[in-house]
């Protein structure tokens, strides 16, 4: 069976295709997720999001179109979403230990799977465009539709990711292995 | 200057993301040395999480099933529940509708009365109370057109009734 028409059934309300096409999708839409949101547990919100949006807007989708590329821009904005509310979250937590005085951690409620010095340094249009383009393969044009962006951004935000990620290795703040 | 050291000097010097684009592609792209100074996809691999790393398939299904399934139910229920409601709704609008009728139809047939009545109990006072000719009751009527707050009174000597 293939994508088209799991696609056709899951319109037709079929559960058993959309099942398979979440199967499919859902190791590398989490490592997606992963490598833009650093830890495992908010990847997995924004997956289970993702696919029920997915799920939700499958009549919109264009057949002319990659549906790959079409579920990774949803998965961005849905991790984007994620990025903000977390920002909000610190933020909050940061004004509140000052006006009581408290120590608080370096980063709540985040328990990283993630070198965090990537998290650090790179931005998340950065990360994606990085994980897109080593996982997956992507050229810059292929970024570029996930990311809603002309292929000259994508391809700046990848020479940018790389660059750092060179200069991140030379000065050996991470090792090689993952974690 | 070297031809790579040009181009980090105007791609440093002009930040606008087309022409930065430009240079990586005409450039930076194709040239190996300024290609060395980036990471290659195995390097930026090892420090990204990987697909193979990722196991999620069937517990991720099982959520967005259950999210799925609830949320259906809750659509099913949501529009069972508005059935009644909107006939409900509708039922009030009915019943309003009909107090409005009769209550403008009753004020409307009030309004008609005590016109007619406002206009008989005027001709009332002018006829028996206050109209006098020569000093003896005279014979009056009293006149209002329909629809006219005009009130005509015509009054005449009654005829003198022999003794």
């Amino acid at each position: 069976m293939d994508e088209q028409e799991l696609i056709a059934g899951s319109l037709r309300g079929r559960m058993e295709d959309f099942r398979m096409i979440v199967e499919w999708y859902s190791a590398p839409a989490m490592a997606l997720a992963m490598n833009m949101l650093g830890n495992r547990d908010d990847a997995e919100d924004a997956c289970q999001e993702l696919f029920i949006q997915v799920f939700q807007k499958l009549g919109s989708y264009d057949p002319n179109r990659s549906f790959k590329n079409w579920l990774y821009t949803i998965l961005y904005r849905r991790c984007l979403d994620h990025l903000r509310k977390r920002r909000r979250r610190v933020e909050m937590v940061k004004k509140v230990s000052r006006e009581t005085d408290l120590a608080t951690p370096a980063n709540p409620g985040l328990s990283r799977s993630l070198p965090s010095v990537l998290l650090e340094q790179l931005k998340a249009k950065e990360r994606t465009a990085l994980s897109l383009w080593a996982n997956e393969g992507y050229t810059a044009r292929e970024i570029s539709e996930v990311l809603r962006c002309s292929a000259s951004t994508a391809r700046v935000y990848l020479f940018q990711a790389r660059k750092k990620i060179k200069k991140i290795l030379e000065q050996g703040h991470v090792s090689l292995q993952n974690g | 200057m070297s031809p790579c050291k040009t181009v980090e000097f105007f791609y440093t010097l002009v930040p606008l993301k087309p022409w930065r684009g430009y240079l990586v592609r005409r450039h930076i792209e194709n040239c190996p040395r300024c290609l060395a100074s980036l990471a290659s996809r195995e390097e930026a691999g090892s420090l990204l999480v990987r697909e193979r790393a990722v196991d999620s398939g069937s517990s991720l299904w099982t959520k967005v099933e259950a999210t799925l399934l609830e949320g259906s139910n809750a659509e099913a229920a949501k529009s069972r529940a508005s059935y009644p409601t909107d006939m409900r709704r509708w039922g009030w609008a009915a019943a309003l509708a009909f107090l409005g009728v009769l209550l403008i139809s009753f004020f409307f047939l009030k309004g008609f009365q005590s016109e007619r009545v406002s206009a008989d109990a005027v001709s009332v006072r002018f006829e028996f109370e206050y109209v006098r000719v020569g000093g003896q009751p005279a014979d009056a009527v009293v006149y209002q057109p329909q629809g006219s707050d005009m009130i005509i009174v015509w009054a005449g000597k009654s005829p003198e009734v022999p003794n």
